[in-house]
């Protein structure tokens, strides 16, 4: 299932009501695609206009490639369970993603399963 | 001592005598909207009367029309090939009234007192002061900005504010453009006691045809804490072709 239910309707509700982008669309990703990402991470920073995971991930040879993925702001990833202290350097964790059109290493959160096993989405209606 | 006792026995009946007649004039004759507001979308099972009524039609000027139309199908068919042409939000720069009160699911807070009501935009951290009971500036005389100058005054139970004064490089509804001439009348109104519409009027005499209104309505969050939104990790960045990119970094 590329695209959840509730997302469709946060994006109906947002057809229907004159909200704006807080900062960008989401044009340079590939929303469709789901990519899996198990590495460590390298940062966490909680900042604005949104959030990143450093993160590095090793193939099956053991080459590590690094990746940097884009989530939404602290105030809305914490409608989804969030906070500043969730990752934090060194932590390994598993990240589902949706990676830039341009095919470089990027891409926007989708999923963050975290050392506690907790699996947190990225802000309402961006959740598992 | 006698006469001690009752110096201060007359000075507390003076005080509560004096308390009930200050205390109205404080509080209670206008609804309460200081708290923290999110955008409330209403959704299944929700009573439709508080959801926002559909938006007017936007009707621009011939002359206007033109280039908004051109603007927002070059926006749709970079979206189409997979870009995002560059606005203001891209490099940080706020969005100013009237977009402000509706920024994606961000929260708005409102502190009313009797002279001013102040409105703070969680995205961006955005403020707007809304001066109560004072005489609006002519527009030649608001030096344009993000905010402008805003006045209200309480009509019953809704409050209603003028406000003058937005740079015409700060987009209205849409993306609409506006002149310096824009004026935007907004009515503040509790639609029930923890829900809130702001119906905003946009006029325009140099580039509407017409004026539009939108709603926007508000549910309040209690307890909720403001976030703070300081844009110091803006990884976006715009190509020589106004296309937005991300940053990427290698460690």
């Amino acid at each position: 299932m590329p695209i959840s239910r509730a997302f469709l309707f946060v994006l109906a509700a947002a057809l229907a009501a004159p909200l704006a982008f807080a900062h960008h669309s989401f044009a340079m990703f590939d929303m469709d695609k789901r990519v899996t990402l198990a590495g460590t991470v390298t940062s966490f920073e909680w900042t604005n206009p949104h959030s990143y995971i450093e993160i590095d991930v090793p193939d099956d040879k053991g080459t590590v490639k690094h990746w940097s993925i884009e989530m939404g702001s602290p105030s809305i990833l914490q409608q989804s369970g969030w906070k500043f202290s969730s990752l934090k350097k060194g932590d390994k964790t598993t990240l589902i993603i949706s990676p830039l059109k341009n095919g470089q290493a990027g891409g926007f959160l989708y999923t963050a399963t975290l050392p506690d096993g907790r699996v947190l989405g990225n802000g309402p209606g961006r959740q598992p | 001592m006698k006469s001690n006792l009752s110096r201060r026995h007359v000075f507390a009946l003076a005080f509560l005598t004096l308390l009930p007649a200050a205390a109205p004039a404080q509080s209670g004759d206008h609804p309460d909207l200081t708290g923290a507001w999110g955008i409330y979308r209403g959704g299944r099972g929700a009573d439709p009367k508080l959801a926002a009524p559909p938006p007017t039609p936007l009707v621009l000027k011939p002359e206007y029309a033109k280039p908004y139309e051109a603007k927002r199908a070059a926006d749709a068919e970079a979206q189409r090939r997979g870009e995002q042409l560059a606005n203001g939000s891209v490099r940080c720069v706020p969005y100013g009234v009237p977009t402000m009160m509706s920024i994606a699911i961000y929260p708005v807070e409102i502190i009313q007192t009797p002279k001013q009501v102040t409105i703070i935009g969680e995205a961006f951290s955005e403020v707007r002061r809304v001066y109560l009971d004072r005489p609006q500036n002519k527009i030649e005389d608001v030096a344009p900005g993000y905010y402008g100058r805003s006045v209200g005054h309480w009509e019953g139970d809704t409050l209603v504010v003028d406000t003058i004064g937005i740079k015409t490089t700060v987009n209205g509804y849409r993306g609409m453009p506006h002149s310096e001439q824009m004026r935007i009348t907004e009515r503040f109104h509790l639609v029930a006691p923890d829900v809130l519409h702001d119906q905003i009027t946009i006029e325009d005499p140099v580039v509407l045809e017409k004026p539009m209104t939108y709603t926007v309505a508000y549910k309040r969050m209690p307890n909720y804490e403001m976030v703070e939104f300081v844009c110091d990790n803006n990884r976006e960045y715009v190509d020589e072709n106004g296309v937005v990119h991300m940053k990427l970094r290698d460690h």
